[in-house]
């Protein structure tokens, strides 16, 4: 069962012009990367998010020609 | 703190234009993160998702991700900073052959919604996701909708069940809300964790509102210190839509502090008329909401007035009171709540008492009533009547059967 959304969420992603290139990621299984589970070397997957500035679609891919510091973080 | 930490080491690295910080929340509230990089003097860009559809478990995390957008260093440690530059800044990274240019838009609901009705629980995931993130404040319901379908298709969905308990939370802080919003959010996010008790994201969603002895550190106790430096700084704080209080501000706890029994009721015998509803209505919300014996949950009372009848709280008179008597064996942190008028005559803002309360360790499984009851001065506009009433509180806790 879970197959089966993993597999229409990676469809979402692509529809939605992205490139997924982390399976895991686009999988959207209950818990695709028990940190630290991201892999050097890997891209880091594109999604697309609302932006905290403006609620404007925002992505990483954005970034590209950039060196990136990504902070996945909480103010709490 | 980590990401101002990260911060400060790089400042002249992102002035001479050789580094972009990028930051991704996953609030429920993400307007507090504004408030935070307000406070905090930080002004890169954040990417909000409060659904976790990263899938990520912990934070901090803090990946360095070359030109392409290929990570190159994972945790790399603050404290040794100067290893950035030479392990990352530095060095030249080959371009990925077959590397496809991304196309940032927004998602087309109708095409998502087209895509739904094909009876798939992953579109109809991903349909609700996009209604959270993308559609206009009015459609969380919508959204709710759309994840039950998906739950229908897909029971076991961990995942489902987190992002509809932030749909719910959503509506609950909305125009929109419904009864039993709040507890809906918290049970989902529950169902979630007992699927994946793994994942420490849906663990502090729960935890923000949750007992205290359950809390590794408060949660947004540094509000009033960023709002009083900003405006020390002559800057007006950002706004936020929902103000953090009760349990995202209390410290945590070791052992739970009981309330004295000794204190005297201010309606023992039930004398004062009751109000079954037409003035004020009472938001009920337990968590967790399934308490193991022995354990503790915190209970959220929202009092409202009833705008179908204009009611108002009359601040002319007594204070509003809280009365809770605890069953045999259950210990409650405040048995006695009093919330302080304010200073306006009249007044129709929701009213919030939180208090804490400890399950037996020999309480039977099933559902527990705490009674409790509230008196207050209302008045209503449309007889223009002002009255001294109590509201009967049934307060419904389950206990969790053992394990084994």
């Amino acid at each position: 069962m879970l197959g089966s959304v993993g597999m229409k969420t990676r469809a979402f992603v692509c529809l939605v012009g992205l490139a997924c290139a982390n399976t895991s990621v686009c999988a959207g299984t209950a818990n695709p990367f028990p940190s630290p589970g991201f892999e050097i070397g890997k891209p880091f997957p594109d999604l697309i998010l609302p932006s905290l500035a403006d609620g404007r679609p925002i992505s990483l891919s954005q970034f590209r020609g950039q060196k990136v510091l990504l902070h996945i973080f909480a103010s709490w | 703190m980590h990401v101002p930490g990260w911060h400060k080491a790089t400042e002249k690295l992102q002035a001479e234009g050789k580094l972009q910080m990028v930051g991704i929340i996953q609030e429920q509230h993400p307007d507090r993160a504004r408030l935070f990089m307000q406070w905090k003097k930080m002004g890169w860009p954040i990417l909000i998702d409060s659904l976790d559809l990263l899938g990520v478990s912990v934070v901090p995390i803090t990946l360095a991700l070359d030109e392409y957008g290929i990570i190159r260093l994972v945790n790399p440690p603050l404290k040794d900073s100067g290893r950035l530059e030479d392990d990352f800044l530095n060095r030249s990274f080959e371009k990925p052959a077959g590397f496809p240019a991304a196309k940032v838009i927004r998602p087309d609901l109708a095409r998502l919604k087209t895509g739904a009705k094909r009876g798939n629980a992953g579109d109809w995931l991903a349909y609700a996701d996009a209604l959270i993130m993308w559609g206009e404040p009015g459609r969380i319901s919508e959204a709710i909708a759309a994840y039950g379908e998906a739950l229908r298709l897909a029971p076991e969905h961990a995942s489902t069940y987190f992002r509809l308990g932030v749909a719910y939370r959503k509506r609950y802080d909305s125009s929109d809300r419904q009864d039993g919003d709040f507890q809906n959010a918290v049970e989902h996010w529950s169902r979630a964790l007992e699927i994946d008790p793994n994942n420490y994201i849906w663990r502090r969603r729960i935890q923000q509102y949750g007992p205290r002895l359950d809390k590794p550190y408060p949660f947004y106790d540094w509000v009033p210190v960023a709002r009083e430096e900003i405006q020390a700084r002559g800057e007006t704080p950002m706004a936020l839509t929902v103000e953090p209080g009760g349990a995202e501000f209390a410290k945590p706890l070791k052992i739970f502090e009981s309330a004295a029994t000794d204190t005297k009721e201010p309606d023992p015998s039930g004398r004062v008329i009751r109000d079954t509803g037409k003035f004020i209505s009472v938001d009920r919300t337990v968590v967790p909401p399934v308490v193991s014996q022995g354990a503790s949950a915190r209970v959220h009372l929202i009092f409202r007035p009833n705008s179908k009848n204009k009611a108002h709280w009359n601040n002319e008179a007594e204070d509003l009171v809280l009365c809770i008597r605890p069953p045999n064996g259950w210990l409650v942190d405040r048995r006695h709540v009093t919330i302080p008028n304010p200073k306006t005559p009249v007044s129709q803002e929701p009213r919030e008492i939180q208090f804490e309360l400890r399950c037996p360790q020999d309480a039977a499984p099933g559902a527990v009533t705490i009674p409790a009851y509230a008196l207050y001065y209302v008045c209503e506009d449309v007889n223009g009547t002002c009255l001294y009433r109590r509201k009967d509180l049934r307060l419904q806790v389950q206990v969790r059967k053992p394990s084994g």
